[in-house]
């Protein structure tokens, strides 16, 4: 077993959790070390009770760790939620760290450290140095992190907050901390930090998305944040819409006039899109749509994780439509996968949902750099692609139900589209034998687009169980699949990123032969039953989980065990 | 040079005889002929209901959406490409009811369109029942003891909100509201062009004689357009005598123009910059 760490800071709303985090994350993964930090907050500005999650490790995390090494808590609530997950030999850093035997606690005046270094609001950095002062980082390395956190605030804060870094870290360097990583700090990042969220935003800009409009809802928001800081260095506009439904149908206008364009929602904006949806599909007008998904129904969990709307966007909407479902693991594979759905949608001018969620948003991954985008092509034609522009027709018949596609105002060609069924020049029909050519047509694509999906990745395909799971559950399923096959249990994992249209062909290869479980994060497996509703087969069960939180392997791990799974 | 023969479609139509629509149709065409646009150099978006049909019976470059969104997809298609000319037909219903939000935002926004709201006081299309600017305590088949909600006054709304150009048609005056929206396109920014057009089949009350004996002309009148208090007093002048004309007129930044982003050109014209991490 290799260095694994985690370590867990909480507090109140406002106290600067997420700042402690950063500083951790920066610093470890600074000195050459694979990081995890996951936020856990609450829908609130100040108070109540956040933590956050920073797994440290010699080789890739890409769950959280359910486990705690060094518990640092802000207030005496975070020291209540978190104690019963300390491990054996774990350490808690309290104000008053009552009820626990000298070795494993240490009580420490964070409110009273942060004003002697310059200021009560300080005690979140006073904390980051008290971590690292226990860890064992070099304190020169951690000094430079502290600056460039702070750099672009000024000198003041950066001169506060270097003393209150060193008063934590002072106040505990000597302390024996059985967690301590006594090796390893090279301080040679071989890759780089990135948040869930600007892997979104970057994947889209790689695949020259030049509109972005949404309607702020967590945990979509930072999307369009790092969407909106990119512009200016890429041709692009983040316009913030009045609703939901405004923002989507502001992509159906930038796209229809001939930009790619995206938008990024939960769940209940998601609701509020399907409209736009619909007239997308029957306008065949690409768009690329984001839904990071949160517990429901309604408001639901607005801060917290799921995987529960896999239903609800492969069948949003009124009557039926090809469109393309994507689940990124990570973000690496959300980069590709941006580009590639901004690709498919235009391609086959069908929407495209890619589905994250809250975990994969706000955490912040250790990732390799991202490959050299492939050369964006445009699926477009103009006058001179015509032999006559002025017989233009934009839903013309073709073998494969792919129209040219001309744009509006760019040649003679007139570009007509319509929301209700129409005829083959866009006007509107309601004939039996025009209705009946569109719906055909629309669907004509669809072996073409199933085609175009990948097959879902596989590890150990040879085990006598699979645990089939999508989207970013793919790193806690991988561990413990790890974990299980060390006690000696002969179980693989399947990870499906591309899962509408299904690509049932290799899903009937891959699962056909042998037994498999999902793994997922809603109530009644809703992988599962799809794979049923579309091959046939059936899983031999499912572990869900429904809380918001993201899975622990350990979690996965006992699910197989305790149904015996094996 | 382009004529109004260029703008005749074959497709057929599909409103009631003797519907105001046609006299707004025909005004668009005069309309766009004196501004010298030919029908491949025009936008028009529309929603849904009887006016958002209109671009279907001229020739032109058309996106016909959803009920109220004909605004919405207006500004992502000015955003792509804000050298587009984009006119909106929409009615009272799709526009102030279903879209009412984005109404508003248009408006704050300033995006350089030209909106036309064929107003005829009710719901055509779904065969009758109240619109937002149906008066209180008109009758209809789903309200038979009368509305019970106020009517929306659009052109108050509007000139509230800061609109630009602000102005009222009627159908039964071609060449006046030929004028209006020729005005409105060529105004930079936000233009709303309410149109006071009858139903023939389902508002028996104000019909084209109605109208008729009611209209005066603000201009005829030495109406100051750039006076926002008179504007705002004429907005809301109804009954007796109901004015048209434009309202209000006032110079200032569209939303293209606040966007930094789009100085450089339009989105769709500027290259492509090579990704880098």
């Amino acid at each position: 077993m290799g260095l694994d760490r985690t370590i867990v800071i909480g507090g109140e709303a406002g106290q600067g959790i997420q700042t402690v985090g950063q500083l951790l994350a920066a610093a470890c993964h600074g000195a050459g070390f694979e990081v995890l930090a996951v936020n856990d907050f609450e829908s609130r500005i100040r108070g109540g009770h956040s933590s956050i999650s920073l797994r440290v490790a010699d080789r890739p995390v890409a769950a959280p760790c359910r486990r705690i090494d060094l518990l640092v808590a802000l207030d005496a609530r975070s020291e209540a939620v978190h104690r019963p997950d300390l491990a054996e030999g774990g350490m808690v850093l309290a104000d008053s760290a009552a009820g626990l035997d000298e070795s494993r606690a240490l009580s420490f005046s964070f409110d009273q450290m942060a004003r002697d270094a310059g200021g009560k609001i300080l005690a979140n950095t006073v904390a980051a140095g008290a971590c690292l002062g226990l860890l064992g980082a070099p304190e020169d390395h951690c000094r430079k992190i502290v600056r460039q956190q702070f750099e672009a605030k000024g000198d003041e804060v950066v001169t506060r907050n270097l003393a209150a870094f060193a008063a934590g870290y002072a106040a505990t360097r000597e302390e024996r901390f059985k967690g301590r990583i006594q090796a390893g700090w090279d301080l040679a990042p071989r890759r780089r930090l990135m948040e869930g969220n600007l892997s979104v935003a970057l994947g889209a800009v790689a695949a020259d998305c030049r509109v972005g409009a949404f309607y702020p809802m967590s945990p979509a928001t930072g999307i369009m944040a790092h969407l909106a800081s990119l512009s200016g260095r890429y041709p692009l506009v983040v316009e913030q819409a009045e609703d939901e439904i405004a923002a989507a149908n502001m992509v159906v206008g930038a796209s229809f006039a001939g930009v790619r364009a995206m938008t990024a929602t939960s769940g209940g904006g998601f609701c509020l899109m399907t409209e736009a949806l619909g007239v997308a599909a029957i306008t065949e007008t690409p768009i690329v749509v984001v839904n990071a998904m949160r517990p429901g129904p309604a408001t639901g969990l607005p801060t917290r994780t799921a995987q529960a709307d896999l239903n609800f966007v492969i069948h949003a909407g009124q009557d039926e439509f090809p469109r393309f479902v994507f689940a990124p693991a990570n973000p690496a594979q959300a980069f590709e996968t941006m580009i590639r759905a901004f690709d498919l949608s235009e391609r086959f001018q069908v929407p495209a949902i890619v589905l994250v969620d809250q975990f994969f948003n706000d955490s912040l991954f250790t990732v390799a750099d991202f490959p050299k985008p492939p050369e964006v092509v445009r699926y477009v034609i103009g006058d001179a692609d015509m032999v006559d522009p002025a017989a233009y027709r934009r839903f013309a018949v073709t073998a494969d139900g792919v129209s040219p596609r001309a744009l509006p105002c760019r040649g003679k060609a007139l570009v007509v589209a319509a929301s209700d069924d129409h005829r083959e020049d866009g006007h509107l029909s309601e004939t039996i034998e025009d209705r009946r050519k569109m719906v055909a047509k629309r669907f004509a694509k669809l072996p073409d687009m199933e085609a175009a999906m990948r097959p879902p990745e596989v590890l150990h395909p040879d085990a006598d169980l699979l645990l089939v799971t999508w989207g970013s559950s793919r790193g806690a399923v991988r561990e413990a699949v790890e974990s299980l096959r060390g006690e000696g249990r002969s179980v693989g994992a399947v990870h499906f990123c591309d899962l509408w249209p299904l690509p049932a062909v290799h899903v009937a290869e891959l699962l056909g032969s042998r037994p498999f479980v999902t793994v997922e994060q809603n109530f009644s497996g809703q992988l599962g039953r799809l794979l049923r509703a579309q091959t046939g087969l059936a899983p031999g069960g499912s572990i869900t989980r429904t809380d918001g939180r993201p899975f622990f392997a350990e979690e996965i791990v006992a699910g197989i065990e305790k149904n015996e799974m094996t | 040079m382009v004529t109004v023969e260029d703008y005749r479609s074959d497709f057929e139509n599909e409103w009631c005889p003797g519907c105001g629509n046609f006299g707004i149709l025909e005004a668009m065409k005069a309309a766009l002929v004196d501004l010298g646009l030919e029908p491949h150099q025009v936008l028009i978006v529309s929603g849904i209901g009887q006016a958002a049909k209109t671009p279907h019976f001229l020739k032109c470059n058309a996106f016909h959406g959803l009920h109220g969104r004909a605004l919405p997809v207006a500004t992502g298609a000015k955003l792509a490409n804000h050298a587009l000319t984009v006119l909106v037909n929409a009615g009272d219903g799709d526009c102030y009811g279903e879209g009412g939000n984005h109404f508003m935002a248009a408006i704050r926004r300033n995006l350089d369109i030209t909106l036309i709201v064929h107003d005829n006081r009710i719901y055509g299309l779904t065969k009758g029942q109240a619109s937002p600017t149906s008066d209180l305590g008109m009758p209809t088949r789903i309200q038979p003891e009368g509305t019970v909600s106020e009517g929306f006054n659009p052109l108050a709304a509007a000139l509230a909100l800061g609109a630009g150009f602000v102005a009222r048609g009627f159908s039964g005056d071609k060449a006046q509201l030929a004028m209006l929206i020729a005005a409105g396109v060529r105004h930079k920014g936000f233009a709303l062009i309410d149109v006071l057009q009858p139903c023939v089949s389902f508002n028996h009350i104000h019909t084209h004689g109605w109208y008729k004996q009611r209209v005066f002309d603000l201009a005829a009148e030495g109406h100051d357009a750039g006076d926002w208090n008179a504007a705002m007093a004429h907005g809301r002048q109804w009954g007796d005598r109901i004015p048209l004309g434009i309202f209000y007129q006032e110079q200032k930044p569209t939303f293209i123009d606040r966007i930094g982003m789009l100085q450089k050109g339009p989105l769709i014209d500027q290259a492509a910059v090579a990704f880098e991490l």
